[in-house]
């Protein structure tokens, strides 16, 4: 078990470097530049703001000053457009933010997921089972952008229940209507994927076996359906908690949340090299992370997989 | 799937829909005559949104609108707009007087000013603001607002001045290039018998002469680039130049050149390199208001953060949490603290429009920024009391490439312009207002503001056909132009906003009236800008220019040297009626003359004018001092909370003068 979490972890290493040399180049690709914006700046000024931030030097002093710092030094730099900002600290400060949200949305979705997949499950082709399937099949195929807006204009502005948007903490009324508009289409997806997860498993024979051994209904259920029935929801886990920390660009620009999903757009949006690189850099080692987490937990719920 | 299912769906999907349409129609369709409830907030603070979060806090970085406001809290300089008329009043500077020629401006600063930390702020404070603002490293995008001090250009390139190293003489300027206009009073040798200034009642005696002060009072030096390479290039070009810089001393130009000087501690002067009637309003932007040496040269660029800054205007910083909120309180020391009426200013950095117009309904706004509110919005808001409906000095147009087949034939450009409905147009857009110059209208009060042509779809016809694109009536009415290289022009814009929209119409316009569809192509706005700014863009695309002072200048000088149309269009004649437009002392005549050079510019018609822009905002009627000027530049110390219902504004507040 050890050798296989730290060759996933050496493979880990080559992976990111080739993920931000790739960012790089792409960044490197992309018209425009950081300084560039309605009012042009005469040729002169151009030529100051890039001796100032280095950019007049050739690609590959650019390329090795930059992975020399972040091989070197674990330090991304400092934003171009937010003057005296290092990379390292706005993730440090959006970080929480988005993972407040994603965790509260994720935590939200297992609880719910789960107990209406179960009873989907156990109650097959009842109305219970058509009627929060159907329900599932809404809350997946509609998109965030269109359910924040739609709870906003319910919940904030006509009935004033809640606060519209902003970030005020944790825990606060704020946390509300982003952590649902966001939890909802997890949620559909893991009732479903409970859902055929427990009805293939009620099928096998070790639940027969179960039962035939006189368990109780609750114990089958919980023991040994639930168990085996949430191998999907598990693998799901992974990316989906990756993708959920690291920010949700639309739910945090609907909801003006100071998260790493909004500074990723505008980094983007803006050119700001080192803060495009630093985010792209944090989310692909938190996606591998969560993926290798992924893994050690199908190991302790599956023993087949710790055999092999 | 069941078909059982399947109608559930459909059914749960209808439900959800009417229950949202009910709903929406029930909030855009209600009669209140405010947007939201007005209550004003429990304490003494204001809650605004400027736009997205600043890019920096240090005033001589970043030229953007949202940092402009916020540098209005946070810093001051030698004058403030004013709350209406954006005039320039006095700030740190008490009083001032300015020469005959509008070229030299001696500043009296207050003796109270005072910094956040209870330093004194003198006239060293400007001098090292400016000299910094100016210099390479700061990298400021603001340079261009401050070239017409002395030598800044040069200052900023790094270039140098060339010195006969055996009389100690340098070079000068005028005898290298004849087509220069000549030197203004700040610039010719002082004349006792002839005053610069006009005589003052209230200043009998006149400034103190220095050293410096002569110096400035000579004839403009030349500077050649700072670089070998570009100053090879340059000499090679030029044999006389070459011939007379041979054997000289090459002395770079320092900061200690640049045109503004500390008489003494609390006397400051500027010198221009030309006439500069418009200076004195220039002089409240960003790049102007100072910044504290002492944190500055500690901190370097740390120095805006909360642990260290030091700031001078009206607020100081209280937390500062990037993409969350700004806070600003009262600044107990700033000189004019007893003014100050808020206790606090927050201010929410949000990208998104509709998110700020949620919040400004539910009550967690009381003001909003300029072009705040959605289009979708406008038919429900504009009609509400707290709609703020008042001209913006900015202008919307339509930027040619005119290096390029077909539009580089100038009645290619006229047809285009002529064949546009701009009164339609307006209507359509509700709150603009129609615009044939390239001046915004209503705005410069006095200026004789020159119409351009008025919409002609014949006229337009007629000199495609000149240009040797004829446009033929088909039977049915409608007109085709089968000659003109349609692949040769597109129409780019970037994607945001109404700029689709606005693009179809255009397009609609002139294929209705000139029988030509011309292509439009969306792309990212960093995309776009590059296209624009490097004329790679054929045919079309749209330019918004916004005022940075009260002057027509601000908006005549992007076809100026150093500014940047993004047409290719560059006209010596042009540069040199506003040069000569500048030189005039009498106000009137200097009017008449930017109106002509204005007309001159139409008439080659290197862009397209489209409308007059509006502020489009809201502010709650409980929030008084704040009026809906022509820049949103707003003086923040005289913002209050009216907590007396019937002293509430209702409907838009007058912008004429008290």
């Amino acid at each position: 078990m050890l050798r296989f979490i730290v060759r996933r972890l050496l493979i880990t290493i080559p992976t990111i470097l080739v993920v931000i040399t790739l960012t790089w180049g792409l960044i490197k690709l992309a018209p425009g530049n950081f300084y560039s914006g309605e009012r042009p700046l005469s040729a002169a000024v151009e030529n100051n703001i890039r001796e100032k931030y280095g950019l007049d030097k050739p690609w590959y002093q650019q390329y090795g000053k930059t992975m020399w710092s972040i091989i070197g030094r674990l330090d991304f730099g400092t934003s171009l457009r937010y003057e005296g900002q290092s990379v390292n600290s706005i993730i440090r400060r959006s970080l929480p933010v988005s993972a407040t949200i994603g965790i509260l949305a994720y935590a939200l979705a297992l609880v719910v997921g789960i107990t209406v997949g179960s009873i989907a499950a156990l109650k097959q082709n009842s109305k219970w089972d058509y009627a929060s399937m159907a329900v599932a099949m809404l809350g997946i195929s509609v998109p965030n952008f269109v359910l924040g807006p739609i709870l906003v204009l319910i919940f904030s502005l006509t009935l004033y229940w809640v606060p519209p948007s902003r970030w005020n903490g944790f825990p606060s009324r704020n946390l509300i209507l982003p952590v649902l508009t966001l939890s909802v289409v997890y949620m559909a997806y893991i009732a479903r994927l409970t859902r055929a997860g427990m009805l293939e498993v009620l099928g096998s024979d070790y639940i027969r076996t179960a039962r035939a051994k006189g368990l109780s209904e609750k114990d089958v259920v919980i023991r040994h359906a639930l168990r085996g029935g949430l191998m999907p929801v598990i693998s799901y886990t992974g990316p989906a908690l990756a993708f959920l920390l690291t920010g949700t660009v639309v739910v945090e620009r609907i909801f003006a949340l100071p998260g790493l999903g909004n500074y990723f757009i505008q980094a983007s949006l803006n050119r700001d090299e080192p803060l495009i690189i630093g985010i792209v850099a944090f989310i692909a080692i938190t996606l591998l992370l969560m993926n290798l987490l992924v893994d050690i937990a199908y190991a302790f719920l599956d023993p087949r997989v710790r055999y092999q | 799937m069941s078909s059982g299912k399947c109608r559930q769906i459909v059914g749960l999907i209808l439900l959800a829909s009417l229950a949202c349409t009910t709903l929406s129609c029930s909030v855009v369709s209600s009669n209140e005559l405010y947007f939201g409830n007005p209550v004003p907030p429990k304490r003494n603070i204001l809650r605004y949104v400027s736009g997205d979060e600043p890019a920096s806090l240090d005033p001589a970085i970043s030229d953007g609108q949202p940092e402009a406001r916020l540098y209005m809290a946070l810093y001051e300089g030698l004058v403030e707009y004013d709350a209406k008329t954006l005039a320039p009043r006095p700030a740190l500077a008490e009083r001032w007087h300015i020469n005959n020629d509008s070229s030299e401006f001696t500043f009296h600063l207050r003796r109270n000013g005072r910094w956040s930390n209870g330093d004194p702020i003198d006239a060293n404070d400007f001098v090292y603001s400016f000299r910094r603002a100016l210099a390479k490293e700061t990298a400021s995008h603001n340079v261009s607002q401050t070239l017409y001090l002395k030598y800044a250009q040069a200052y900023n390139e790094q270039q140098v001045f060339v010195r006969d190293p055996k009389t100690g003489q340098f070079l000068l300027a005028r005898d290298f290039n004849e087509s220069l206009p000549p030197d203004p009073l700040s610039g010719t040798p002082i004349d006792e018998a002839k005053p610069e200034y006009l005589p003052d009642a209230n200043e009998p005696h006149s400034d103190p002469d220095t050293a410096f002060h002569r110096q400035m009072h000579s004839p403009m030096r030349l500077t050649l680039p700072g670089t070998e390479k570009a100053r090879t290039k340059l000499l090679d070009a030029a044999p006389k130049l070459k011939a007379a810089v041979a054997g000289k001393e090459l002395v770079p130009v320092k900061a200690e050149d640049l045109g503004v000087e500390a008489v003494d501690n609390y006397t400051l002067r500027i010198s221009l390199h030309q006439s500069g009637p418009f200076f004195l309003g220039l002089l409240a932007h960003q790049v102007f208001r100072i910044v504290p040496r002492k944190v500055v040269e500690k901190y370097g660029a740390a120095w805006t953060q909360p642990d260290h800054i030091v700031t001078c205007g009206p607020f100081k910083l209280k937390t500062w949490i990037p993409y969350d909120k700004l806070v600003l309180e009262r600044d107990p020391m700033y000189w004019d603290a007893a003014t100050v009426k808020l206790d606090e200013l927050h201010f929410y950095p949000i990208i998104d429009n509709h998110t700020v117009m949620n919040m400004y309904k539910v009550g967690e706004l009381d003001a909003v920024y300029n072009h705040a509110v959605p289009n979708p919005w406008l038919h429900v808001l504009k009609d509400k009391k707290d709609y703020m409906d008042a001209v913006e000095a900015a202008i919307d147009y339509l930027v040619m490439n005119t290096t390029r087949p077909p539009l580089n034939d100038v009645r290619v450009r006229k047809a285009f312009n002529l064949s546009i409905d701009k009164k339609a147009y307006a209507a359509w857009r509700q709150i603009v207002k129609p615009l044939t110059a390239f001046t915004p209208e209503g705005i410069f009060a006095g200026y004789p503001q020159p119409k351009g042509p008025a919409f002609d779809p014949p006229a337009a016809r007629r000199l495609l056909g000149e240009a040797g694109y004829p446009v033929n009536q088909n039977a049915d009415g409608s007109f085709s132009c089968p000659t003109f290289p349609v692949a040769e022009v597109e129409f780019i814009y970037n994607t945001q906003g109404a700029n689709r929209s606005v693009a179809e119409w255009m397009q609609a316009q002139w294929k209705q009236n000139l029988g030509i569809t011309v292509p439009l192509r969306n792309m990212e706005w960093k995309t776009y800008l590059e296209q624009r700014s490097k004329l790679q863009y054929k045919g079309f695309s749209r330019g918004a220019w916004g005022a940075d002072y009260m002057d027509p200048f601000t908006f005549l000088s992007l076809f100026y040297i150093g500014g940047r149309s993004d047409t290719g269009w560059l006209d010596p004649k042009y540069i040199a009626m506003l040069d000569e437009a500048n030189r005039t002392l009498d106000h009137k005549k200097r009017y008449e003359l930017l109106a002509k050079a204005e007309a001159y510019m139409l008439d080659q018609q290197p862009i397209i004018p489209i409308d007059t822009a509006s502020v489009n905002w809201l502010k709650k009627p409980y929030v008084k001092g704040m009026y809906p000027n022509a820049a949103s530049l707003f003086p923040w110390k005289y913002v209050y909370i009216e907590r007396d219902q019937s002293k509430w504004d209702f409907g838009t507040p007058s912008l004429a003068a008290d």
